[in-house]
């Protein structure tokens, strides 16, 4: 009750002093503003440069310098090792490859086939993947030149000399999707490990009964030169490189560009953190001040407040009060400075960037940190504001003018 | 102590303030101010005055009546502010400090008008004399209107204190020391920044309504000649500066 009282008294004290608690939030909101809008950025740009660095799989991928013999089983181990996040056995280079014409292009594009399926790293998370024995991604550049679009079917051919002949098979593909210039930039086509396979085996005089093709009977134990490997992030490339090693399998990583990134994430966390410290400190401390100052020049009213019989107790909680106005206010008015500077970066930005990309973002959980931050300092110095002016003699209180 | 109790009790007029041998030094600028009271007493509806210039003590003794500012040493004070209660023991509260029980007792029995209003900004005239009654936990039974009227304030009750003059702030801080029905009010210098035409007529209403209700009144003032008219008496006290300089005593007693 007396709890309640003290709090309506302070509620009306700082409407009444609106001009002053106006002051207070627009001092706290200016501090506040411009470090959301800085940690926006660092969390935007830095944060979306790093990650694009980590996440890019060019820097993940661990390549075999020599080809070997990878069987089932061992593809079978790697695709259930905790670092690796995608693994397909490769075919001979030379076999891997296909004449791929389309009935709108009078072109022949020799592509080369790159084995692929589910989670393939090069190709966006949400766009299609090859599936199955009939369809293939196309690289940007076969597909300007076979004038080909997602769901336009194209013909795949490749030719053997066997049994003292020159023969072709022909295979209908549909394009499944198109891939992104970064994925791959020559002539290529992303296809199921299954095709590829079927091509290989066609070009080594085997026969390929699920697309009809004849010849020799297929291998009891099918093994592969190569593979394509890529880590869950460049943190693990360097681990598997250690255990291929241990297996006798030399590989080549980008550990040089890797070590580059992870050096340039740890130093550009340092100093966010630095900033972002001495900037809370320097908050805490200006907010703090300023609050402290308030409770000093109200040190007659509250000794007023005493005099009438509030009790200590009771006193503490008048400043807190205001002090917690002043945080949530000032908090507010912050939020609103930073989602238009935000806004005014991010459109200003926008042909820049790739689609969906923003320079300047901020999680939920930022704002809540902040207002957390902002009325702990803001309650903190209050109440020991408060405390001290409660501990005074109400009389040393009421002859200061 | 169970005889004392019977004695005080069939007196017609029981000693409110008992103060003996209270001593309350104040430091400014290497001098000591010291105030020396060997001997108090004040008894139910007694009006007394402190007459003397600023600095020489009086607000000090009247903030030790009011239990705002504590003693430096003390031999004994005993507060009885009701004939229905034994005498409370003011100077071990002050030892213990239990500073929330003496605010307690102040603002059960005790008003206080000070020398510049001490009204807060921030509520109506009628707020601020209801504060005092709302810390007791009474609501607004019609008293602060009645008050208002009796002192001229009624057409203020819903203003704030800043659109009033300086003598209408008084008479609301006099109403606010009066609201919650206290037997004893405190005023220091009352209406020493009122012109002399209106704080004649200020205290006159303020002792009037103090006698109404027979109420202890330990009024601060440097216009004797005023209040000596009102029938007030007078506390004798007299103020000496050491030979060095250093220490100036005032000594009250009464």
């Amino acid at each position: 009750m007396r709890l309640i009282k003290t709090l309506r008294l302070a509620s009306r004290d700082y409407a009444h002093e609106w001009q002053m608690s106006g002051c207070f939030v627009l001092a706290l909101a200016a501090v506040l503003g411009p470090m959301l809008v800085l940690f926006g950025l660092k969390f935007g740009i830095v944060g979306g440069m790093v990650e694009q660095l980590v996440e890019d799989p060019e820097n993940r991928e661990v390549r075999p310098v020599s080809s070997g013999r990878f069987d089932l089983d061992w593809f079978g181990n790697m695709a259930r090792h905790p670092d690796v996040a995608f693994v397909v056995p490769r075919t001979r280079s030379i076999a891997a490859t296909a004449e791929l014409s389309s009935a709108r292009s009078s072109r022949i594009v020799r592509s080369e086939l790159i084995p692929s399926g589910p989670g393939e790293p090069l190709l966006p998370a949400d766009a299609a993947l090859p599936d199955g024995l009939n369809s293939v991604v196309l690289s940007p550049s076969a597909a300007e030149k076979l004038d080909a679009a997602p769901g336009d079917t194209i013909s795949a051919s490749v030719t053997r000399r066997f049994a003292g002949s020159k023969q072709r098979v022909h295979v209908e593909l549909s394009v499944a999707g198109i891939a992104p210039v970064a994925a791959f930039a020559r002539d290529g086509a992303f296809a199921d490990v299954r095709l590829v396979e079927a091509f290989e085996e066609y070009r080594d005089g085997r026969a390929v009964p699920e697309l009809g093709w004849r010849g020799d009977p297929p291998a009891a134990q099918r093994s592969y030169p190569g593979f394509r490997l890529y880590a869950t992030s460049i943190y693990d490339v360097e681990g598997l490189r250690n255990a291929l090693t241990e297996q006798g399998i030399e590989v080549r990583t980008k550990a040089a560009d890797i070590e580059l990134v992870m050096r340039m994430d740890r130093n550009l966390s340092a100093i966010y953190w630095s900033i972002a410290v001495i900037g809370l400190i320097g908050f805490s401390l200006s907010l703090g001040a300023s609050l402290w100052a308030n409770v000093d020049r109200k040190r007659k009213e509250l000794s007023v407040l005493r005099l009438v019989g509030f009790r200590t107790g009771d006193i503490v909680w008048f400043p807190v009060t205001q002090a917690f106005y002043t945080g949530l206010f000032g908090w507010l008015l912050a939020v609103g400075i930073y989602v238009a500077a935000a806004y005014a970066i991010n459109t200003m930005l926008a042909d820049q960037l790739a689609n969906g990309q923003q320079v300047c973002v901020l999680l939920p959980e930022h704002y809540a940190l902040a207002l957390a931050v902002t009325l702990g300092a803001a309650v903190l110095a209050a109440a020991l504001a408060g405390f001290r002016s409660a501990r005074i003699e109400p009389s040393d209180g009421l002859r200061e003018i | 102590m169970a005889q004392n109790v019977f004695q005080s009790r069939n007196k017609a007029k029981p000693i409110v303030y008992h103060l003996r041998d209270v001593i309350r030094d104040r430091a400014s600028e290497g001098v000591t101010f010291r105030l020396r009271v060997p001997s108090l007493q004040i008894t139910q509806g007694e009006k007394i005055a402190l007459i003397g210039e600023s600095g020489c003590g009086k607000s000090t003794l009247l903030d030790m009546l009011a239990f705002i500012s504590q003693p430096t040493d003390l031999a004994a004070y005993r507060f009885r502010p009701d004939i229905d209660i034994d005498a409370i023991d003011v100077a071990r509260m002050w030892k213990k400090r239990q500073m929330n029980r003496l605010g307690d007792l102040r603002k059960r029995h005790i008003g206080y008008v000070m020398q510049t209003g001490g009204l807060l900004p921030y509520l109506t005239v009628r707020d601020n004399m209801l504060l005092s009654r709302s810390v007791l936990g009474l609501g607004d039974d019609g008293t602060v209107d009645s008050l208002a009227r009796e002192l001229g304030i009624a057409r203020h009750l819903d203003k704030r204190p800043d659109t009033l003059s300086v003598g209408e702030r008084q008479r609301v801080a006099i109403g606010r020391a009066l609201a919650h029905e206290p037997s004893i009010v405190i005023a220091d210098e009352p209406t020493a920044s009122v012109d002399p035409f209106a704080a004649e007529k200020i205290m006159s209403l303020f002792i009037e309504l103090a006698e109404h209700r027979n109420i202890t009144v330990v009024v601060a003032s440097h216009a004797w000649r005023h209040i000596k008219r009102l029938g007030l008496r007078r506390l004798a006290h007299h103020t000496q500066r050491s030979k060095d300089g250093r220490t100036t005593e005032t000594v009250v007693n009464g």
